[in-house]
């Protein structure tokens, strides 16, 4: 049986700019993984093949060992939940709306079931932000606005999750919730990939950590080869050293 | 939670009687006072005034304030500018430029229909198909390239437009001048019905499309990841204003701020759902273009007042004070 994401020597490229080139890996149900790298590696961009907001140059991606090309967008988008690296600012529409949307794929009727309602109630719940289910988007600081769109990918309910920098705007505390949720989802069934720069959150909650470089993926390992060997650290900087806490947890501490 | 259903019931209802009510009224407003029953004395002059004049008028003016205040909300969901337009892409001034090359060869009627109708038509369909033109050939194509491709357009047709107008005589210059204003005027029940049977299987289409422009207003990455076909629905939502507006405008001429005020009020004090802005926006579009248009019947009597002045005279503030609190 095919893994639930495959992606097979997949390239992007801008007329005279590669942004990826020939990035394969497979994902299952229940990882949870880090997409890690240095700005302008290409994560956002990865991200976006799949989600099918860009064509690949070359190479397959296959959701269920189908091609994306063979997908109704209607259908990707209730097996693939999407969290934009940003949005506009000055939306009018109120959190319960915009939360609402992410049922869209869901039905074909022009109203919210209440299966839908439900679905959101839970999403805006589990994301803290019920309570600001009335007011307007623009009214909102950046770290609501990002639980908010947040509770939209969660309301959506896809298989995959892909999350570009979840915990951007984020406090700490909101931070370490956003992972727990993200962890939560991919326990129930679900394979989550997040992009991230903070190396702590993805060796505290992933499974797995892919990192890119230079147009291709460099680094593909599990969290606990990934503690074993510390050398993957280089690609982010040579002031990176990986030890413990005092309670056994890994953690990247500056030199 | 208040779900879509029950505030897009009452809210689209309440709109629909307004719609309705100034259908039922404002014929019974202009200089001269009509009797009610003489009015209903079928061959009397109050009844021709009534039914031929006010009555088409008033039609008239909430059809096309309808489509053009629905087109301002599509434009704004698609482009996700509070500020676009109907006039925003191009089609208008397309439209406008084709009207005023028929006043400036002084054609008034072309096969039985009045120039002014053909050259607006002619004129919005040449921009609609560059714009296309260079869409297709993007790509990518996005609502950033839509509107500058429409922007580059709208400079160009206004070019020519001062050009004719710099050319003509003083008389043509004058019904140019008086065509660019905008007005409602009567028209046969003929032409009424064709212009109703296309404003409303064209806004049907759009509105049918509400949970689209939702997400389209969000972001066109965030529509994507939701299962919208985004370069389809640009071109429809493109193809379905630009008709809308250019239908509008042979008939009325480019009445202005319609468009901006009505879904910004619709915005602001009944929903940003489009399943509820766009239908309500067309109900009270079309109220307020025929409410401008019954004020200017009146203000000055027995001279009339364009209803594009009296709408620019109550837009012009309000995009002031749009603009203002965006600042």
């Amino acid at each position: 049986m095919s893994a639930l994401l495959q992606i097979e020597d997949v390239s992007f490229s801008y007329p005279g700019r590669v942004v990826l080139g020939g990035v394969s890996f497979e994902a299952d149900t229940g990882e949870f993984i880090a997409l890690m790298g240095s700005n302008g590696a290409g994560k956002s961009t990865l991200l976006d093949t799949i989600t099918g907001l860009r064509q690949p140059t070359s190479g397959t991606i296959k959701i269920d060992g189908k091609p994306l090309a063979d997908w109704r967008p209607n259908e990707l988008a209730r097996r693939v939940a999407h969290l934009p690296q940003s949005v506009r600012a000055d939306l009018p529409f109120t959190v319960e709306q915009l939360v609402l949307m992410g049922r869209y794929p869901h039905g074909e009727a022009w109203f919210d079931s209440p299966a839908d309602v439900a679905a959101a109630t839970v999403a805006m719940q589990r994301t803290s932000c019920w309570a600001d289910r009335s007011r307007r988007v623009f009214t909102l600081s950046g770290g609501e606005r990002q639980r908010v769109l947040l509770a939209a990918c969660l309301a959506q309910n896809g298989d995959v999750c892909l999350m570009d920098e979840p915990a951007v705007f984020l406090d700490i505390e909101q931070q370490l919730r956003c992972f727990d949720l993200l962890a939560e989802e991919a326990s129930h069934g679900k394979l989550c990939i997040a992009v991230t720069h903070d190396l702590n959150l993805a060796l505290s909650y992933c499974s797995r950590l892919l990192v890119l470089a230079e147009h291709k993926l460099v680094v593909d390992r599990s969290v606990g080869e990934a503690r074993r060997a510390s050398d993957w650290l280089g690609y982010f900087s040579n002031r990176l050293q990986l030890g413990d806490t005092a309670n056994g947890k890994p953690w990247v501490r500056y030199r | 939670m208040t779900t879509a259903r029950d505030e897009t019931q009452k809210s689209v209802v309440f709109c629909l009687a307004v719609f309705c009510l100034a259908a039922l009224i404002l014929p019974w407003i202009g200089p001269g006072s009509l009797h009610v029953r003489d009015t209903l004395r079928f061959g009397s002059l109050d009844s021709y005034i009534f039914l031929q004049l006010r009555m088409t008028r008033t039609l008239l003016a909430l059809f096309a304030g309808g489509a053009l205040s629905l087109a301002g909300a599509l434009f704004q969901a698609m482009l996700r500018d509070a500020l676009a337009t109907p006039y925003t892409l191009g089609v208008s001034t397309g439209a406008s430029l084709g009207a005023v090359v028929m006043i400036s060869f002084g054609w008034s009627v072309l096969w039985g229909i009045p120039a002014t109708w053909i050259g607006a038509m002619v004129g919005a369909g040449a921009v609609l198909v560059m714009v296309m033109g260079v869409a297709a050939k993007q790509r990518r194509i996005s609502a950033f390239g839509l509107l500058l491709t429409g922007v580059a357009l709208n400079s160009v047709c206004g070019s020519l437009i001062l050009l004719l107008y710099s050319l003509a005589g003083v008389a043509r210059s004058f019904s140019i001048s008086r065509w660019l204003i905008g007005s409602v005027d009567a028209t046969s029940y003929g032409s009424l019905a064709v212009f109703a049977v296309v404003v409303i299987a064209v806004s049907s289409l759009v509105i049918a499309q509400a949970k689209n422009w939702n997400l389209m207003s969000v972001d066109e990455t965030w529509a994507v990841s939701r299962g919208v076909r985004v370069r389809t629905l640009l071109l429809e939502g493109y193809v379905s204003g630009s008709v809308l507006t250019a239908g509008a405008i042979a008939l009325t001429g480019p009445i202005g701020f319609v468009g901006l005020i009505v879904p910004h009020m619709v915005r602001g004090r009944i929903s940003s759902d489009h399943r509820i802005l766009m239908p309500c926006a067309f109900f009270l579009g079309g109220t307020l273009l025929a409410v401008c248009d019954a004020l200017g019947r009146v203000v000055l009597a027995p001279a009339e007042v364009p209803a594009g002045v009296i709408l620019a005279l109550l837009g012009g503030p309000y995009l002031i004070w749009l603009v203002r609190g965006r600042l």
